[in-house]
């Protein structure tokens, strides 16, 4: 039996502003198993983002344990951590997050660089990626020379192109039209399929129902937990 | 082997986002990069210009001859200037007598130096006369390449001949050949009966512009200040056998002189001996302070450009934190961004480094052909500079580039 993908034990995360503390993860356990779809959901300043950073390894808790891949992260310094991000956690941004006058191609190999791959390697799995997305037309186009759901899909062929075991998608609807939207979790739902783990941060109670499982936070803990009951699907198989 | 190849590979990839975040900004790069491109031409000029210094110097010992001392009757003043107080006298017969008595002279040169005025028809000339006799031209090297030199006869007879200088001749007779002409040397006609062979000029002083006359006719009819005795010359030129009868025939003349002249004990000498070699040594140190004041001053400007260098370097990692933040989550070591930034600031570095020593390159070679002052810059200089503005780029921009390697990955992503 394989460790579970993400476990959490009493996890928070503590900020001081102005000489007061604000818990803004206060305990949280759970565990999220390898090939879940699981949206994430709250008001904010709920904690759901702080939550994310913490398990993209993006940010370090105060106390508690997280589980990553059977890793303690608490054990990792920062390079080590990075190399996580690298390998094993792809990132989804609300606001895209692409280099500006850098093309597709280019902004999708980013992270090839850091795994250290050479050159030739870079372009074709980051070329194959963006084939992947159906963007194969638009490898040299930047990303002013791209739709907002185009650029979309290019950060998603980035969050992929290092063949993460999770995508952690950071409210990777809120700059897009409806219509778009719906392609978007097409997409993750097709990737699901596939076998990779999507954990996506939203406060839009439609695009939570893409997922499988929905977790609600409220002042920093898990208020509710469950399987999502009428699940759409956007696109078929 | 493969792990260095992939670290040289790295490089290559941190030099290409340099390059396309320094393209990015053009207008600014240029801008910074002129502040090393200044500073870099500066230094390497100025250490051009020392180098031309010792070399022009080193040529100008070698002008006045080789193992020779130059004796002089005024105190020895150290390095400093000669002063005029306390001025002894210095006649033929010392030098008579320095040539009788010390060993290892092979010849003394007595001379009077005086300032006169030359004239031929429609031109005219001020320059420095040398009233000498054939051992001038044995002692300092000097020989004539047209004509030919005093002899004795000239000296004996007080003839009224004079063998001028390439520059002199320009200003007097152009381009046509001076030999045989008269001139008026202070309303007194000589006949030019040679031209000096030329010794070009160093650190701005032209070794051409002088006329050599037999010392009795310039004392019976050029001399403007006033001799204390009939005998008496400006200085006498000492020429040695060999470098060794040279430094211990210094000290002979100075007890020789103090006897001669019964300077008691404890009384500073009024005659000053100095060697060549002295004052070469004494030269080059001058010229190695102006050197070093320079290239310190040129230094600064390069340390100005390093400071421009970390101010854009602190604004470029300020703009690009959002940046930052995002190649963290992709990945990327602190380390990664650190050299990221170190090799955007060294590439700036360098390229101003480059284009400076370009410039420089070309500056001396002008100074050279304009100013007449030589200014070699060496391979040596090359490299050291275009190495040392990559060292400023490391040092100015290792503070921004490690600041940015600190920065949290979640902060920074977060920043607008």
């Amino acid at each position: 039996m394989t460790a579970p993908l993400l476990e959490t034990h009493d996890l928070v995360k503590d900020y001081v502003i102005g000489g007061e503390v604000l818990h803004a993860v206060n305990g949280v356990s759970l565990t999220i198993k390898r090939g879940e779809f699981v949206a994430i959901m709250g008001a904010s300043g709920s904690g759901k983002s702080t939550f994310m950073n913490m398990i993209g390894c993006l940010d370090v808790p105060t106390s508690g344990t997280l589980l990553l891949d059977g890793i303690d992260t608490k054990t990792l310094d920062s390079d080590a951590l990075a190399e996580i991000r690298n390998r094993k956690i792809g990132f989804v941004f609300q606001q895209f997050n692409l280099l500006a006058r850098t093309s597709a191609l280019d902004n999708v190999a980013v992270p090839l660089i850091y795994a250290g791959l050479g050159y030739t390697e870079r372009r074709e799995r980051a070329q194959a990626k963006l084939e992947a997305m159906g963007l194969g037309n638009r490898l040299q186009n930047t990303p002013a020379k791209l739709s907002g759901g185009q650029q979309q899909r290019v950060a998603i062929a980035r969050a992929l192109v290092t063949d993460p075991l999770m995508l952690l998608a950071d409210e990777p609807t809120g700059a897009l039209d409806t219509q778009t939207s719906l392609d978007i979790m097409g997409i993750f739902q097709k990737l699901n399929d596939e076998g990779i783990t999507l954990i996506v941060v939203t406060h839009e109670p439609d695009i939570a129902e893409y997922a499988e499982r929905r977790i609600i936070f409220r002042d920093g803990r898990v208020i509710e937990d469950a399987a999502v009951k009428s699940r759409r699907r956007a696109v078929a198989g | 082997m493969s792990k260095l190849l992939n670290s040289i590979a790295g490089w290559g990839v941190n030099i290409a986002i340099a390059m396309t975040a320094l393209r990015t900004n053009l207008m600014r790069s240029i801008l910074t990069t002129l502040g090393v491109m200044i500073g870099v031409f500066a230094v390497i000029l100025a250490v051009a210009v020392g180098n031309g210094a010792q070399v022009s110097v080193t040529q100008q010992i070698a002008t006045l001859g080789s193992n020779m001392a130059i004796v002089v009757p005024q105190p020895d003043s150290g390095s400093g200037p000669p002063r005029s107080t306390d001025r002894g006298r210095l006649t033929e017969r010392d030098g008579r007598a320095i040539l009788r008595q010390v060993s290892g002279v092979s010849a003394v040169a007595p001379q009077i130096r005086s300032s006169v005025q030359l004239v031929t028809p429609g031109r005219s000339a001020t320059t420095q006369a040398t009233g000498a006799t054939p051992e001038y031209g044995i002692v300092s090297n000097v020989t004539a390449s047209e004509g030919r030199f005093l002899t004795d006869g000239d000296v004996g007879a007080a003839a009224r001949v004079v063998v001028i200088g390439q520059t002199v001749a320009d200003k007097l007779f152009a381009d046509a050949n001076p030999v045989g002409e008269t001139v008026r040397i202070n309303r007194v006609p000589f006949k030019v009966i040679g031209l000096l062979e030329s010794k070009g000029s160093n650190l701005g002083n032209d070794n051409d512009d002088q006329i050599v006359v037999p010392i009795t006719t310039l004392r019976q009819r050029l001399q403007t200040t006033a001799m204390q005795g009939p005998d008496d010359v400006t200085l006498l030129f000492v020429g040695f056998e060999d470098e060794d009868s040279l430094f211990t025939g210094q000290q002979e003349i100075k007890r020789m002189l103090r006897d001669r002249y019964r300077v008691p004990k404890g009384r500073i000498s009024p005659f000053t001996v100095r060697t060549t070699t002295e004052i070469a040594e004494t030269t080059g140190q001058v010229t190695q302070i102006f050197q070093a004041v320079l290239v310190a001053i040129a230094s600064i400007s390069l340390l100005v450009g390093g400071i421009g260098i970390m101010n854009i370097m602190l604004v470029s990692v300020t703009e690009r934190t959002r940046e930052i933040g995002l190649r963290m989550a992709l990945g990327a070591k602190r380390s990664d961004i650190r050299n990221q930034f170190l090799v955007e600031a060294a590439v700036l570095c360098v390229i101003g480094g480059a284009i400076g020593l370009t410039l420089a390159v070309l500056a001396a070679a002008i100074f050279q052909q304009v100013a007449d002052f030589p200014a070699p810059v060496g391979l040596d200089t090359a490299i050291m500079s275009v190495a040392f503005s990559a060292v400023i780029g490391i040092i100015f921009g290792g503070y921004p580039a490690i600041r940015a390697s600190r920065l949290s990955p979640i902060e920074a992503l977060r920043s607008e």
